[in-house]
């Protein structure tokens, strides 16, 4: 078709328009190519179609509502019908989507179900890992990591199966409504430098290090007695409380004071050194504002078996 | 080279050569800001956690010196080489003429910077702080009025083509420009301003603006570089009058409307989304006309393809802006854009416009004039065959990984397991934007290395011009001296 069109152009029978600019520029006279006419044409006959079924034009406060389109939903108990809009749809697709319901379906299962039915359920477990990862990834691992790893001096790891506060699921549900609050007060003022040698020598003791045997002892006497009264929190055995978040400090498992990733002994000491000195002070904000008790149930057991679980 | 007794060009071309050279460093400098942002996406920590650079500031930047820069100072200097020749007709004001150039490039310049010291109004290409928008405006009027005075004291009793894409865009974008930056200074020492519309009708002027930027700056305005240059290069008429009339009009008329296709699902009104839906579909074959009447004009000139590189460049921007106004009719309906907005993929079609029409028209166009502005011949043809090669290869890149990326990342988020829940976190399908990341930076690479090439043969074109100047005004002092 072009061409023909060229051809004939070329041939003179398309006339220009007669107008010359700048010395050279003019233009052929030719008609509107007919597909572009026609798919012009087409386009708008697809918007008047459009108009037809759908919110379209504004008249006056109002607007044409569009028809043959409408679309039912509940409001409590009630049904709804109004004209094709996107509330409308968001509505209807949260109650009848085939995703929907099936999410609401295990959900119901699962919010019906004890702890101990869901963790021994297959199904009930599979739909929690679905769940919980999204759950995890948008809310935890700002901190905890994509993986639960945590950050040593930061953030506790959640794949061991050490459990600062508690690794039954009745405790970390708590642990997930209420947040949490490590504290453990500075001695930077209450040991001077030598009795805060004599109980890091004791605290990397209790883990199993090789250290000076005489410091550790004057250091276990600091722990133990009122000059230090670290056993109040972490014990006599220094197995640490759950009922307080304190630290077991005999399992070689460092969660603040980066002692594994240390090879030489006196930079383990300086990392011991530094938490006795400062304290420590973190949080772990409170949930139960911003999920809902399902997501909470759910991710309670989902982090429950990233470490494992008690 | 300004003798006193100089004779008076018949057209100003001091101010379009001056425009021309700054639209070739804006464009160096804002593309290169480009690739720069692209590789801190793919490798955050290029930002060294400098907050000036960091790509929250710098892609104002970018947006800024590519648009306003590069594609602005282009417009300027094509729109007064093209209004005077077809009116024949000068400039009535050389100092106003200087004025433009000047206003123009302070704020290009004070903007820019202003983004990096964090001043930036919020508005998605018009982050200009007060006091630069009212420069803004000043210089918009002087411009109009030097177009408009140019017009009218045409020799020719019809206005060509050119002029009435070029007209529409310099109205509407004062208009565009005025009504989206209404706003209240806090104070007349402080630059931070508030708003004059609020929620849902601040995002609407927002869209109705930034959408309109895209259909008069810079789709109705290259549409005007391209009806010049495009018969001028190929040496052939436009091919078809009536095309240019009608698709002008409908153009014109239709693009206002679609801005709120960039708001669907969301707060706005269901109808407005409708309206713009609609509009968007209808603008389809208003914008293709000018790819028909710009690629049917090269026909029959075909061979040129073959041995004139700068049609290369002319018929490549004519079929990626028809791609790309294909692309945006589509995105534009409610079913599509749910799957495309927010992701990358809006990202790719900005560039595959950007980079394959505004760009690679400029280029054709300003291959064309600069010689003439300087009185030679291009320094090497070679060279515009490399640059258009790396060009190419550079957009494929850009758009290729934008689709995968945007694509894949509206697949990701929309995944559902046998649970019925989201199949991906947020991050996971952050995570998958990595690798096209590095090959959209990639692609950045080739077409800025074009670019390079470009200003190395344009230097070198106009130091040659320069020196045959020099030696002609020795051979005719040596004649008079003969005398």
């Amino acid at each position: 078709m072009s061409e023909q069109k060229q051809d004939k152009a070329q041939s003179g029978s398309v006339q220009t328009t007669g107008h010359a600019w700048d010395g050279d520029i003019q233009e052929f006279n030719n008609p509107l190519p007919r597909w572009w006419l026609w798919a012009f044409y087409a386009t708008v006959v697809f918007a008047v179609v459009y108009w037809f079924f759908y919110p379209a034009w504004p008249v006056g406060q109002s607007y044409t509502k569009g028809g043959l389109n409408s679309i039912t939903y509940k409001v409590g108990d009630k049904e709804v019908t109004t004209h094709w809009n996107t509330r409308a749809r968001l509505m209807k697709d949260l109650q009848e989507g085939e995703e929907s319901v099936k999410q609401r379906q295990y959900m119901q299962k699962v919010v019906d179900s004890s702890y101990e039915k869901i963790l021994s359920d297959s199904s009930m477990m599979q739909f929690s890992r679905s769940v919980g990862k999204i759950l995890f990834t948008d809310n935890c691992a700002a901190c905890h990591g994509m993986g639960g790893a945590g950050v040593i001096g930061l953030f506790p790891n959640l794949v061991d199966d050490d459990w600062l506060w508690g690794g039954k699921v009745e405790e970390i549900q708590t642990t997930l409504e209420k947040g949490r609050n490590g504290y453990m007060p500075a001695f930077r003022k209450t040991f001077n430098e030598q009795q805060m040698d004599d109980v890091v020598e004791y605290v990397l003791n209790l883990s199993g290090h090789d250290v000076d045997k005489e410091k550790s002892m004057r250091g276990a006497a600091l722990f133990n007695g009122e000059g230090g009264g670290c056993y109040y929190c972490h014990t006599k055995e220094a197995v640490g409380m759950k009922s307080v978040g304190s630290a077991n400090l005999t399992d070689g498992i460092w969660t603040l004071a980066d002692v594994a990733g240390q090879t030489n002994i006196e930079a383990k000491r300086e990392a011991v050194r530094a938490i006795i000195k400062n304290g420590v002070k973190r949080q772990m904000p409170a949930w139960s504002q911003r999920l809902s008790s399902a997501e909470i149930k759910i991710l309670t057991v989902y982090v429950h078996e990233l470490g494992g679980g008690k | 080279m300004a003798h006193a007794n100089a004779p008076v060009e018949q057209y100003n071309y001091e101010v379009i050569r001056k425009f021309a050279i700054m639209s070739l460093v804006w464009g160096l400098l804002g593309m290169s800001v480009g690739v720069y942002i692209a590789l801190e996406l793919a490798f955050p920590a290029l930002n060294f956690d400098i907050p000036e650079i960091t790509f929250g500031r710098l892609r104002p930047v970018h947006t800024t010196l590519v648009i306003f820069g590069f594609g602005g100072s282009a417009l300027f200097a094509t729109s007064y080489y093209i209004v005077q020749r077809t009116c024949q007709a000068r400039l009535f004001s050389n100092g106003l003429a200087t004025f433009t150039f000047w206003g123009w490039q302070i704020i290009i310049l004070s903007g820019a910077l202003s983004y990096m010291l964090g001043y930036s109004q919020g508005r998605e290409y018009a982050e200009f702080e007060w006091p630069i928008d009212i420069l803004i405006a000043v210089v918009w009027v002087a411009y109009l009025a030097l177009f408009v005075q140019a017009i009218r004291q045409r020799t020719q009793p019809h206005i060509y083509v050119a002029n009435w894409f070029f007209l529409a865009f310099i109205m509407v974008t004062a208009i565009l420009h005025i009504f989206n930056n209404l706003a209240m200074p806090v104070g007349l020492f402080t630059l931070k301003s508030y708003s004059a519309f609020s929620g849902v009708q601040d995002a609407m002027t927002q869209w109705w603006y930034g959408h309109n930027a895209v259909g008069f700056f810079l789709t109705a305005a290259f549409l005007g570089m391209m009806y010049y240059f495009v018969p001028k290069q190929a040496g052939r008429p436009v091919y078809s009058y009536r095309l240019s009339i009608i698709h002008f009009w409908a153009l014109v008329f239709l693009y206002m409307w679609a801005g709120a296709h960039h708001l669907h699902w969301t707060a706005l009104p269901d109808w407005t989304s409708t309206l713009a839906a609609t509009f968007s579909i209808m603008l389809l074959l208003p914008s293709w006309g000018g790819m028909i009447n710009g690629i049917m004009t090269l026909s029959g000139a075909w061979d040129k393809l073959r041995s004139d590189p700068i049609m290369l460049f002319m018929i490549a921007s004519l079929s990626f802006y028809g791609m790309s106004t294909f692309e945006g009719p589509l995105m534009s309906l409610k079913s599509v854009n749910a799957l495309s907005h927010y992701t990358d993929w809006t990202i790719g079609h900005v560039h595959s416009g950007a980079l394959g029409w505004v760009a690679m028209i400029s280029f054709g166009s300003m291959y064309h004039l600069i010689p003439r502005l300087y009185g030679t011949k291009i320094f090497s043809l070679k060279l515009i065959y490399t640059h258009f090669w790396l060009a190419t290869i550079g957009i494929v890149l850009y758009i290729t990984s934008m689709w995968i990326a945007g694509i894949g990342q509206g697949l990701f988020l929309r995944a559902f397991d046998d649970y019925g829940n989201l199949k991906y976190s947020f991050i996971e399908t952050v995570a998958f934007l990595h690798q096209p990341y590095v090959w959209r930076a990639i692609g950045g690479m080739f077409f800025v290395a074009g670019v390079m090439v470009m200003a190395y043969n344009v230097i070198r074109t106009i130091s040659r011009a320069k020196r045959e100047a020099a030696e002609l005004e020795a051979k005719i002092a040596a004649k008079m001296a003969s005398a």
